[in-house]
């Protein structure tokens, strides 16, 4: 009875989690970070975050790693050129909206 | 009087030969001169890429091992061609020069390239520089950062370091200078970036800025009107970032161009010269002679930069002075030099966006599917944008009379964006979307060819299955092209049947220029390895191959 109890309400946990993910981020939020994508990471990243040219794949990028994430866009890693001087903070945040959402919001 | 005047004469002439005996080797640098010494970005001013040396042959290549390995300490990519001056070697990479000897792999200098690593942001395709060049004592090179360096050969320090443009503002230089006639000349990069394109000459003694050649027709000048009205061509792209061959005997420098800026041509309507061009121009000015535009409106990312090789070949039973270019847009060129009109274009890879090159008009003749892209359709290209050859230079054979190059095969998926692109300094500046289309299983993604210049015929194809080639060639009279794979093998390839006749396989990816010289009298092949400097190897070797630089020095192990 409680294995049943367990099994049922993993879906339900996992939705919740989904769920809250999504309310996390604005939609508009997930637009402009999408235009920012578009204009400053789709040369490497490629568009829509599809086919990357050289660059990582944004859709592996772990979703709990929002920190890491800025870090790298601000002051850069490896390859990864520095956007601190370039993209205002909001703007980063707005990148990792549509990131962490996969443009999908 | 007559007499005293006479010797003063002779003696100011025999100063003026010690001190300009460096120009007197460059011109016989592969054409004539000491096989000891390898001194131009391409193995002579006529980039042929091609040594007499033939200790190397196919019978003996069974015996070719390393001899030494120097590490470069660099992880983004060799794609450099060193040079070689008494014994010495110079190497560069995007993070330093160095001079290595070439009897024991030995270190003498090394010398950094510092640049901010924010400079990342306007080199489109990769952090990389292809070479240095010599010049009187001196080792010229230039940084991502839009600097030109002379250094001391001895020593490695640095005698004077100019400026060239403002990185901020998307320029940047991955290509080797030269010098030609008493004149250093760097090309520059930036054409994702609404940059104008430039050739460069400065004073190779004091860095002194000399001359800028605009490679987009300004206000007043011959092209202007191939621009909208307004100031499109001021961020009209053009960039120069492959260096330019020489012909002395002409005195005409030639030096090929990139793609357009925006990348869609809707934003500057009309051919747009020269962006996409070859232009040919005098050394000592910059003044412009002749051009010949591979694209007109170019909208594909089809830079017209590859190499412009030289040579007097045979047409139609007359021997004629012939520059040759195997352009991005899939077709393979010859010109004559002395005027830039066409003599032959023929396809060497498969193209759907022109039927053919006219040789009337000397134009293309674009397909309907160019048309319903210009439209605004999306649609697949062949060539992809990266084309049926990139900068990775061929070698031409003057006994064979063949070419020998790495072609790709692959189609992009490409379509010009409804809204134009806003320009900001320093940033992106595209209006376009292109990915790269689904290859068919077991169609080969490059070739390794040795072609006829005048009809593109090849005398052999060597597909590449697993992985296409982005390395250079060498062409020697021991009958064997050298070159390499993204995977590290450094190979040496029957000129006279395709067939891979010796390889052995280097640290890193070969991405690069070999070269091939002697010294005391042993002949001597140098590669450079390193996986990157482009953005398609990373791509396509994604967790095959690791990066980190070399150099890599082989000869013949004695009997």
């Amino acid at each position: 009875m409680n294995r049943l109890k367990i099994v049922l309400a993993a879906p339900l946990l996992a939705f919740a989690q989904l769920a809250s993910a999504q309310d996390a981020f604005k939609l508009e939020q997930v637009k402009s970070g999408s235009e920012t994508y578009a204009r400053h990471c789709a040369p490497c990243h490629g568009p829509r975050m599809a086919n990357p040219e050289g660059a990582s794949d944004l859709r592996k990028f772990p979703r709990d790693q929002r920190e890491r994430f800025l870090a790298s866009v601000s002051k850069g890693k490896n390859a990864m050129p520095p956007w601190g001087d370039v993209l205002k903070p909001d703007e980063i945040d707005a990148l990792w909206a549509y990131v962490a959402t996969g443009g999908k919001n | 009087m007559g007499k005293l005047l006479a010797g003063t004469v002779v003696l100011a002439a025999f100063g003026a030969l010690a001190h300009a005996q460096t120009q007197q080797e460059l011109l016989r640098d592969g054409n004539g001169g000491s096989t000891d010494n390898v001194l131009t970005y391409g193995m002579g001013y006529h980039q042929q890429r091609y040594s007499p040396l033939r200790q190397i042959s196919k019978s003996t290549v069974k015996r070719l091992v390393p001899v030494w390995s120097a590490s470069l300490a660099n992880e983004f990519g060799e794609q450099g061609q060193p040079l070689v001056y008494n014994g010495v070697l110079y190497a560069a990479n995007v993070k330093r020069v160095v001079a290595i000897d070439v009897a024991t792999g030995t270190q003498l200098w090394t010398t950094a390239l510092e640049w901010e690593p924010a400079v990342a942001r306007v080199v489109c395709c990769g952090l990389s520089n292809r070479g240095v060049a010599l010049y009187n004592g001196k080792v010229f090179v230039g940084s991502v950062d839009a600097h030109l360096r002379a250094l001391d050969a001895k020593t490695g320090k640095e005698i004077w370091k100019v400026k060239i443009a403002e990185w901020k503002e998307g320029y940047s230089i991955t290509s080797a200078p030269t010098v030609a006639n008493g004149v250093l000349m760097t090309g520059m990069t930036g054409g994702e970036y609404g940059v104008r394109g430039f050739v460069d000459g400065y004073d190779p003694d004091t860095g002194k800025h000399l001359w800028r050649r605009h490679t987009t027709a300004g206000p007043g000048e011959k092209g202007n009107e191939t621009w909208p009205a307004g100031d499109a061509y001021l961020r009209g792209g053009g960039s120069t970032w492959i260096t330019g061959s020489y012909d002395p005997d002409l005195d005409l420098v030639y030096w090929g161009t990139s793609n357009g800026g925006p990348w869609t041509a809707t934003a500057r309507p009309g051919d747009n010269l020269w962006i996409s061009s070859v232009i040919a121009f005098r050394p000592k000015t910059g003044e412009m002679v002749w051009h010949y535009q591979w694209t007109p409106a170019e909208t594909y990312d089809f830079d017209g930069n590859n190499e412009n090789v030289l040579a007097d070949i045979m047409v139609g039973g007359v021997k004629r002075k012939v520059l040759m270019h195997a352009d991005r847009n899939g077709f393979l060129y010859t010109l004559d030099r002395t005027n830039g009109k066409l003599i032959a274009a023929n396809a060497y890879v498969k193209v759907n966006w022109a039927e053919r090159i006219d040789l009337t008009t000397a134009r293309p003749v674009e397909t309907e599917l160019a048309k319903r892209l210009r439209a605004g359709e999306k649609v697949e290209v062949r060539p992809r944008w990266t084309g049926g050859k990139n900068w990775m230079p061929m070698a031409f054979n003057p006994d064979t009379g063949r070419l020998y190059f790495a072609m790709l095969e692959e189609a992009s998926v490409y379509q010009l964006n409804k809204e134009l692109p806003v320009y900001k300094a320093g940033e992106r500046y595209m209006g376009v979307e292109n990915t790269t289309a689904p290859r068919t299983p077991g169609e080969p993604w490059g070739y390794f060819g040795a072609l006829d210049p005048l009809t593109a015929k090849p005398k052999w194809k060597l597909p590449l299955l697993d992985l296409p080639s982005w390395s250079g060639m060498l062409a020697t009279a021991g009958g064997l092209v050298f070159s390499g794979r993204p995977t590290g093998e450094f190979v040496a390839i029957d000129e006279d049947t395709g067939s891979i006749v010796w390889q052995f396989k280097t640290g890193s990816g070969i991405n690069a220029q070999p070269i091939t010289y002697t010294h005391k009298g042993r002949q001597y092949v140098t590669v450079l390895s390193g996986l990157g400097g482009g953005t398609s190897a990373k791509r396509e070797t994604e967790g095959k191959v690791l990066p980190g630089g070399s150099v890599w020095t082989f000869a013949l192990m004695p009997d």
